[in-house]
């Protein structure tokens, strides 16, 4: 096992994501056998895939504020929130499409900076402000709405959107969010904003005092967050295209897996773009494969709590025994 | 003679990939104050962990009282009638004094508590070690010497035979030094042996009958201070296995305009119109006991803190509460007292530790250049002798004078032109003391002002130019550094009545 560390390639890739790639590979193979093989077709794939993508953007959003240290609960109602008011303006107001995309965009940038500025300015903790922001998307949500879900318009009634989630049997969705990742890659990895984000998570204290305006990167981090949460919303409505108001929390703790799956510290400090998105394609795999096998989504909701604290404790459990 | 209370015979401990304690031994006598020598890594950490039950060892036994015996957990241990006072008091800051001293051993009355008594009984501890604490206070609220004095109260109270001290001066000025040297004398006349952990050879020479040094965790020999007249060189000479040759380096200072300028700087509760000036190519000292306000001034200067009155100039353009951030890029730099929590990243590379403040410089383009990083990583790596295989080594692996070393690295790759060291050498060993020394007086010749900030006498006074002296929150002396007595700066530095 150490000598297998020691390899270059190993090194590189980190063997936190070759384990995810052979657990995504195992997984799709005992779905495959346990539901006689009818999980092998394309669709299966397509619907896993539908929720990889705006689950996707929410965990890559969410991996941003664990890096600081911090949490977000609210990022799975306030997806909903997005897409509820963008959608409710296209339908009732007549908002064209485009500005409709924007405006989720740009709803999920306000709650970015809502909680960025509570959490850093006015150093309230970000277990509270993302509690409270989701009562505040779900209730605001419901207030615009007046408690209707709202139907985002079909591909043939000019619903273009859809097209960003798959154009035939194209995948574009997975495209986009590759793309995005990659970006978000080299915000984390490659770019100073990204090297301040990580050390804010890991020594605050010193980060201040290496001269590093710890506020702003702080807020920083929930603003990208809050756009990410806002494109995330255009996907889920791109592949399911209604959204009902008062829910999304079962969102927050996928994300959150997702993230720290991939290798991302709930400490702080320490997170990983490509393992984040590894680890969203597990838990898509594992709902749809879940639904494959004929259980509820009840079953799904039980499986990702165990996969959160099992998570969480490895990286624990890591950590410890480094000291 | 007394007999051996405890006995340590070839105790081996390894973690994966290091040899931490290899073949070592120890005796302890009823009734002595024994030290461990050694350099940060010698081992001695690890050593006292066996013998608190923290690490298991994978040689060697461990004999009490003619009794072999096995540590197999701190509880364990404790019931041997062993307690440690650690380094980083390990006490609950929110708690009240009598609440950390009878911690999992309770006075109950049924199912509740006895407060009253706790209260009493913690009072006749602390009296007993000459503390006159309120045991209803919060530790928080205590000074980091009348902490250290609960900690012992809390050893006494589970009965300590054998008390562990690690670094227990670290944090104590002159005066509360010399009065934890009395309790720790009065402890081992009633019977208690106490080993003694500590850098500072001052403590050594003044309370230890005995001492065993630890190299490379190995052991090297254990001797009778008295008997075998043990003196500082011969000390230095077994720990680091040869001679230093000049403990501070040769300097020839070539001072040039004044750089800094503080005037009539206040904080209130702090304090109170300090005024000083650094000026380029020259190593200030600012000394005092602890608590006089030396930190708080250097932290108001740097900008993290906000100064009620008085003015700051750099370069002689005012910057009174100014941001670090600002404060940086006009080239001034703190080095932290304490480096793990407010100086360094644990969990990353020394070389990510080093590029933080100048990652404006490492980019190319609009990304960072991991070829640039390394760089200045191994730059720094190499000119200040850090111990490690590479600057890509976590700088949680390191030893705490390495540690202190890549924070010094941190400011020089700033290019700052001032730098304030605070307690630069607090906790490091001897060897990477000299070489920090060297490093400061390198940095001086090269025009940097220093600004160095510390309680040890001999560094203060063989390393400066200058020196001041705060007392109580007010600058009570400057001297200069030639034909300077220890004594003169005492007596500045001592609390006296102030009409203010």
């Amino acid at each position: 096992m150490n000598k297998l560390k020691e390899n270059p390639f190993v090194k590189k890739v980190g063997i936190n994501r070759i384990m995810l790639v052979l657990v995504l590979l195992l997984m799709y193979l005992f779905f495959c056998i346990v539901t006689k093989w009818k999980f092998l077709g394309l669709s299966r794939l397509v619907s896993s895939l539908n929720y990889a993508y705006f689950l996707g953007f929410l965990s890559l959003g969410v991996t941003f504020v664990i890096a600081t240290g911090g949490i977000d609960f609210s990022i799975g109602p306030v997806m909903f929130c997005c897409s509820l008011i963008s959608g409710y303006c296209l339908k009732s107001y007549g908002v064209p499409m485009g500005a409709a995309l924007a405006l989720a965009v740009g709803v999920g940038l306000l709650f970015g900076i809502f909680n960025g500025f509570l959490v850093s300015y006015l150093s309230v903790a970000p277990f509270i402000v993302s509690m409270a922001s989701m009562n505040i998307a779900k209730g605001l949500a419901s207030v615009f709405t007046k408690t209707q879900s709202v139907s985002w318009p079909q591909l043939a009634e000019g619903g273009w959107y859809r097209q960003l989630v798959k154009i035939g049997n194209v995948p574009v969705g997975l495209f986009i969010l590759l793309f995005i990742a990659l970006i978000c890659g080299i915000l984390m990895g490659k770019t100073k904003t990204g090297r301040y984000i990580l050390c804010l998570g890991s020594n605050s204290e010193a980060a201040r005092l290496s001269g590093i305006n710890v506020k702003k990167y702080c807020m920083l981090a929930y603003v990208i967050c809050g756009v990410l949460v806002g494109i995330a919303s255009i996907f889920f409505v791109g592949a399911y295209t209604t959204v009902q108001p008062g829910y999304g929390d079962q969102y927050n703790n996928e994300a959150i897996a997702g993230a720290v799956m991939g290798g991302t510290s709930m400490a702080g400090g320490v997170a990983s773009i490509a393992g984040t998105v590894l680890g969203v394609f597990v838990i898509s795999l594992l709902q749809e494969g879940i639904l494959a096998m004929g259980f509820t989504k009840d079953y799904q909701l039980i499986l990702t709590g165990i996969i959160v604290i099992v998570a969480v404790y490895i990286d624990i459990a890591a950590r410890r025994r480094k000291n | 003679m007394p007999g051996n209370l405890l006995e340590m015979h070839h105790i081996t401990k390894i973690f994966p990939g290091v040899k931490a304690l290899d073949d070592v031994h120890f005796t302890l006598r009823e009734g002595e104050i024994h030290a461990i020598a050694g350099e940060n890594g010698a081992g001695k950490s690890t050593f006292i962990k066996v013998l608190a039950g923290v690490h298991q060892p994978e040689g060697g036994e461990i004999i009490l009282d003619g009794e072999k015996v096995v540590m197999s957990d701190p509880i364990v241990a404790q019931k041997y009638g062993i307690a440690a006072i650690h380094q980083h008091a390990a006490s609950y800051p929110d708690l009240s004094v009598a609440e950390n001293i009878f911690i999992g051993h309770e006075f109950m009355t049924g199912p509740f508590i006895n407060w009253k008594k706790a209260n009493a009984e913690a009072k006749k501890l602390l009296e007993s070690v000459g503390a006159n604490i309120n045991p209803k206070a919060s530790v928080g609220s205590l000074s980091v010497a009348q902490q250290q004095l609960v900690e012992i109260a809390k050893a006494l109270s589970q009965n300590a035979r054998i008390l562990i001290m690690d670094e227990p001066t670290a944090a104590l000025s002159k005066q509360e030094s010399e009065d934890l040297y009395n309790i720790a004398r009065r402890l081992r006349d009633k019977g208690c042996a106490i080993i003694l952990i500590s850098h500072r050879f001052e403590d050594i020479f003044n309370l230890a009958d005995r001492v065993t040094v630890f190299r490379d965790a190995k052991y090297v020999g254990t001797w009778d201070m008295e008997k075998d007249h043990v003196d500082s060189a011969m000390l230095v000479h077994n720990m680091v296995g040869h001679d230093i040759a000049a403990y501070y380096p040769e300097r020839h200072p070539n001072i040039g305009e004044e750089v800094l300028r503080v005037e009539h700087l206040s904080r209130t509760g702090f304090f109170r119109d300090v005024s000083l000036s650094l000026r380029a190519g020259e190593i200030v000292g600012l000394t005092g006991l602890v608590g006089a306000g030396r930190t708080e001034l250097a932290e108001t200067v740097f900008g993290i803190a906000q100064a009620s009155e008085g003015e700051v100039y750099m370069f002689g353009k005012k910057c009174t509460n100014s941001t670090p951030e600002q404060m940086m890029k006009m080239g001034l730099s703190l080095l932290p007292e304490d480096r793990h929590k407010q100086g360094l990243l644990l969990p990353w590379s020394i070389c990510n530790n080093i590029t933080l403040p100048v990652l404006e410089d490492m980019k190319k383009g609009a990304f960072l250049s991991t070829a640039k990083e390394k760089e200045v990583g191994d730059k720094y790596h190499k000119e200040l002798r850090v111990r490690a295989p590479s600057s890509e080594t976590l700088a949680d692996t390191l030893s705490g004078g390495n540690q202190q070393k890549v924070v010094i690295a941190k400011q020089l790759a700033a290019s700052s032109k001032i730098i304030i060291l605070d307690e630069p050498t607090k906790g490091v060993d001897v060897g990477s003391k000299a070489q920090i020394y060297e490093i400061m007086a390198e940095l001086a010749s090269q025009g940097i002002a220093v600004l160095m900030i510390s309680s040890e006498m001999p560094e203060v006074m063989n390393m400066s130019d200058r020196i001041y002296v705060m007392s109580e929150g007010h600058m009570t002396a400057e001297f200069d550094a030639k034909g300077l007595t220890q004594n003169q700066i005492l007596a500045a530095a001592m609390p006296q009545e102030r009409g203010n």
